[in-house]
């Protein structure tokens, strides 16, 4: 084979995709910042009382000297029964949990399938699908993941059995049978 | 303006702490309330987690090991009493976060403290749709004009990380703004 054929006949600068992606994004924020037709409002509308920060460093102080730290010295007596008292409290508290838990028989799976999964259904975590993947490693998947994971048929089957009511809903045809 | 690494000094000695804490106030009050004021977006509100963050700073000087710049540290403690401010009042009014933005933002309304107009206003409203992050960068990058660099420190992203966020909420916002 022709060595000449495997020479590139164009050139880029050195370290050019080294930087590109950071041009890239400076040149897309410069562009919104500092367009002219710009719709973004200069001014937000905001204001505060006059003098506010004048007065700032005083309301600090006044509130810093207010936080004086109450100490409340326990003799030792009362605190050995402090300790009773919380011992006594534990072991009452283990016990009706173990025999509360030994009467459930809660496995890893069962905990698995129905608590994260109503953790995750029912509190709002708060991240958009922007933030989480910017929290998951691209480079961590592989295409293998998704080729070797189909879904088998049977999987199907549950799912329509669980989230149909009607089958004529779906509109399938005799052929399609 | 005095020195980072000398103010930090003063501060952690009992006997100059008070002069000291005096210019670290007046050095940042301004900047930290507006930082502040654009995430609860009241007065009142900026007022009380200014002042808290302020006392947080004073109690835990002691343990700023100077990993960052005092600066990014107190944005830092600002931007966490600011969200868990508004944590709070969502859960006390047992509503969510969204529904809160909304209500902050119809609060505008009536509120002596803010003289913005109804492009303002439906900024703000726009502002109050971006996630949480997106919306910190967004402020941070387009009102009080802070560099990449700086807002990583303090948020603990990447630089791209915070270029790409940027971009999405820019493009949000104005065509939140171009619709109606």
């Amino acid at each position: 084979m022709n060595k000449k054929k495997n020479k590139k006949d164009f050139k880029t600068p050195k370290g050019y995709f080294e930087g590109f992606t950071d041009r890239l994004l400076d040149k897309m924020s410069s562009m919104e910042g500092n367009q002219e037709e710009s719709i973004l409002p200069e001014k937000e509308g905001f204001k505060l009382p006059d003098g506010y920060f004048d007065s700032l460093n005083k309301n600090i102080q006044e509130k810093l000297n207010d936080e004086v730290p109450k100490v409340i010295a326990l003799n030792r007596r009362r605190k050995f029964y402090y300790y009773v008292a919380a011992a006594v409290a534990a072991i009452v508290l283990l016990t009706v949990g173990i025999q509360t838990n030994m009467n459930q028989e809660p496995t890893f799976e069962n905990l698995a399938k129905t608590e994260i999964e109503d953790y995750f259904n029912n509190t709002d975590l708060g991240l958009s699908t922007y933030e989480i993947a910017e929290v998951i490693p691209v480079d961590e998947l592989e295409i293998s993941d998704i080729t070797d994971n189909q879904i088998e048929d049977e999987n199907i089957i549950d799912y329509l059995d669980n989230s149909i009511d009607n089958i004529e809903e779906l509109n399938l045809t005799d052929y399609e049978y | 303006m005095i020195a980072e690494e000398t103010l930090l000094n003063e501060l952690k000695q009992l006997e100059t702490q008070a002069k000291a804490f005096e210019v670290l106030v007046n050095t940042y009050k301004e900047r930290l309330y507006w930082h502040i004021r654009r995430i609860v977006l009241n007065h009142d509100d900026t007022d009380d987690v200014l002042q808290n963050t302020f006392i947080k700073v004073f109690k835990n000087i002691d343990g700023f090991k100077g990993d960052s710049k005092l600066y990014s540290w107190m944005y830092r403690i600002a931007t966490n009493e600011a969200l868990t401010f508004l944590k709070k009042n969502s859960n006390k009014l047992g509503i969510s976060n969204s529904e809160l933005q909304d209500k902050m933002v119809s609060n505008l309304q009536a509120d002596v403290y803010f003289e913005g107009d109804e492009i303002q206003l439906k900024l703000q409203k726009a502002i109050a749709t971006l996630p949480e992050k997106q919306k910190l960068v967004f402020n941070m990058k387009y009102y009080q004009e802070m560099k990449y660099e700086e807002i990583s420190e303090i948020l603990n992203t990447s630089v791209g990380g915070l270029k790409a966020s940027y971009h999405l909420a820019v493009k949000k916002v104005e065509s939140f703004l171009k619709g109606d």
